[in-house]
């Protein structure tokens, strides 16, 4: 992710994927509720084709980004399927300035033969609720 | 201003915008008196605030006010300040409240505002009258469609007089409603820029000739998800598309511009909808108001209607503006087309979008290049040669014209010039 490796990234989802950015709040119902991000495969997906298209204002040129993950809890799951709880923190440079970026992030793994596979990830922003810059990366 | 007074008009006449108006921070303090000060203001939508007691911290201008349902169901907007010793009553962004109370030193007020006890009352002389010392309504108030406007200017034209023309616009946009009502009470996108608060209004509204050159992705991409074709919208020069309406107030109206029906099967869902919409309209409206996308507005000074959502702009200061997108829902219509609008909202706008970002990207980059003064002039001069000029003051353009900002901007220069003026729109 902090490598802009967008397709590598697609990779890593299974086909029935939520990708979910709450905004507000960390609970809210996002049948009712408006959220930053909530894809499901197919807009992920498009998520990454616009990214690779070249043509993301935001990208131009390609923000440095560094994030790192800890606090690292993994739930046991039933049969090939995991939990995991992290924190990451995320700093980015872009237009002469740096943006620093916080969250605490479930990953719904499920064993496959390539590996892992996400089909659930939740990013629940420290900011979530505040006036944010443009969030144009991977979080 | 004590300085040599400005010639706003001659900054905003033919066409020519002068860089000064997005960068000069002596201009924007005007603009908080001239503008924000005086007009019709935009302050939230009622179904915000469902229940008495629910309230929303909102700003007009600079100023701190809140928007409360009071114990009899009536939508207050009262200045956000304790009449004590002035500290902010409502610190929260939205809550629901039995009283309202100061943290400072405990004064308490109904949700209608009125004081209902200062705290140590013996320590007050007999003339303490709590009458005196209710919370401070706004000027003036008023609604429309439950839009909730606010002006602390005493006097000036009504809300009526003020919205006019921009009112059967705003219709369309609410009649995708199959109740005719709507609800905001969906959550705030909340994003933070590095530009001038009317570059917003200004990219909002000219889509169609920005569109190709920086959302052409988003745009195919799109068409791809929905089965909708939208190039009928963008590609073609279609008369009486851009309007400028008296008030400052701009118009996109695609009622000439129908598109193809999606390549695709309708839902379930969309079906229930469309009888819906039958139903209350009957067929021949509800097919034009579904055969092409709803308006674009914008209603000067901070309250924008596009596609999904309502859009409200929020000064900071000359180079800070914060946008504030909440997705409308349409009451009355099936759970799944409003779970749909919310996540075609999101794919599109707010801080991670696939379209508005890129707008927002270009806004920071435009204060950062009307920073250069060698020629200090933009030009938005885009179809002046054929402007159509109504008798009720409008005037109307091809799609990628520009008359509807050289309304907005003719409309800035009156306010700016004689902020003592009681204008008419």
């Amino acid at each position: 992710m902090d490598e802009n490796r967008y397709r590598e990234w697609l990779a890593l989802w299974d086909k029935d994927a939520v990708y979910w950015v709450p905004c507000n709040d960390d609970d809210i119902d996002p049948t009712r509720q408006v959220s930053i991000i909530y894809d499901d495969w197919g807009r992920i997906e498009q998520r990454v084709e616009r990214l690779v298209s070249g043509s993301v204002l935001a990208q131009d040129p390609k923000p440095r980004m560094r994030r790192t993950v800890s606090n690292i809890e993994i739930e046991d799951g039933t049969g090939n399927e995991i939990a995991t709880r992290s924190n990451f923190t995320l700093v980015l440079a872009k237009g002469g300035t740096q943006q620093l970026w916080a969250g605490r992030t479930i990953h719904k793994l499920r064993r496959a033969p390539s590996g892992f596979k996400i089909f659930y990830k939740k990013v629940m922003l420290v900011n979530a609720d505040q006036e944010m810059p443009l969030l144009q990366f991977l979080i | 201003m004590d300085r040599s007074p400005i010639d706003f008009e001659a900054l905003t006449r033919n066409g020519r915008i002068h860089g000064s108006l997005y960068r000069d921070p002596a201009i924007f303090e005007r603009e908080v008196e001239a503008i924000w000060n005086k007009v019709w203001v935009y302050i939230g939508h009622e179904s915000e605030i469902p229940k008495p007691g629910d309230f929303v911290r909102r700003q007009i201008g600079l100023q701190p006010v809140i928007m409360i349902r009071d114990d009899g169901g009536a939508v207050r907007v009262l200045y956000n300040r304790c009449r004590h010793r002035g500290n902010l009553l409502c610190h929260r962004d939205r809550g629901s409240s039995e009283t309202l109370k100061c943290p400072y030193h405990g004064w308490t007020y109904s949700r209608g505002g009125a004081l209902l006890a200062p705290t140590f009352e013996e320590g007050y002389d007999s003339n303490l009258r709590k009458d005196d010392f209710a919370l401070t309504p706004v000027e003036r108030q008023g609604a429309y469609r439950g839009l909730v406007f606010a002006s602390i200017a005493s006097t000036g034209p009504s809300l009526d007089a003020h919205l006019g023309a921009a009112k059967e616009y705003v219709d369309l946009f609410m009649d995708l409603s199959p109740t005719g009502e709507i609800e905001l009470n969906t959550g705030t996108q909340k994003l933070s820029y590095r530009g001038n608060w009317k570059f917003l209004p200004e990219n909002s509204l000219e889509g169609d000739y920005h569109g190709p050159f920086i959302h052409r992705i988003a745009f195919e991409l799109h068409g791809k998800r929905t089965g909708l074709d939208m190039s009928s919208l963008y590609e073609n020069q279609i008369p009486d598309v851009i309007h400028s309406l008296p008030g400052g107030h701009m118009v996109e109206d695609y009622r000439g511009a129908t598109m193809a029906p999606p390549k695709r099967a309708p839902s379930e869902a969309r079906l229930a909808y469309v009888a819906l919409m039958e139903k209350r309209y009957g067929p021949a409206k509800a097919n034009q108001l579904l055969s092409t996308i709803p308006p674009l507005g914008y209603i000067f000074p901070n309250l924008l209607y596009i596609m999904t959502h309502i859009r409200r702009v929020q000064p900071v200061s000359v180079d800070e503006t914060h946008v504030y997108y909440q997705p409308m829902l349409l009451k009355g219509a099936p759970d799944e087309i409003n779970t749909l609008r919310l996540r075609e909202h999101e794919f599109g706008f707010g801080p991670a979008g696939l379209i508005s970002p890129d707008d927002i990207e270009i806004m920071e980059r435009n204060q950062r290049g009307v920073a250069a003064r060698g020629n200090d002039w933009q030009f938005i001069g885009r179809g002046m040669h054929r402007d159509k000029v109504l008798p009720d003051g409008r005037s109307s353009g091809f799609t990628m014209d520009e008359c509807h900002l050289r309304g907005m901007w003719q409309y800035y220069g009156r306010l700016m010039s004689d902020p003592d003026a009681t204008l008419s729109p």
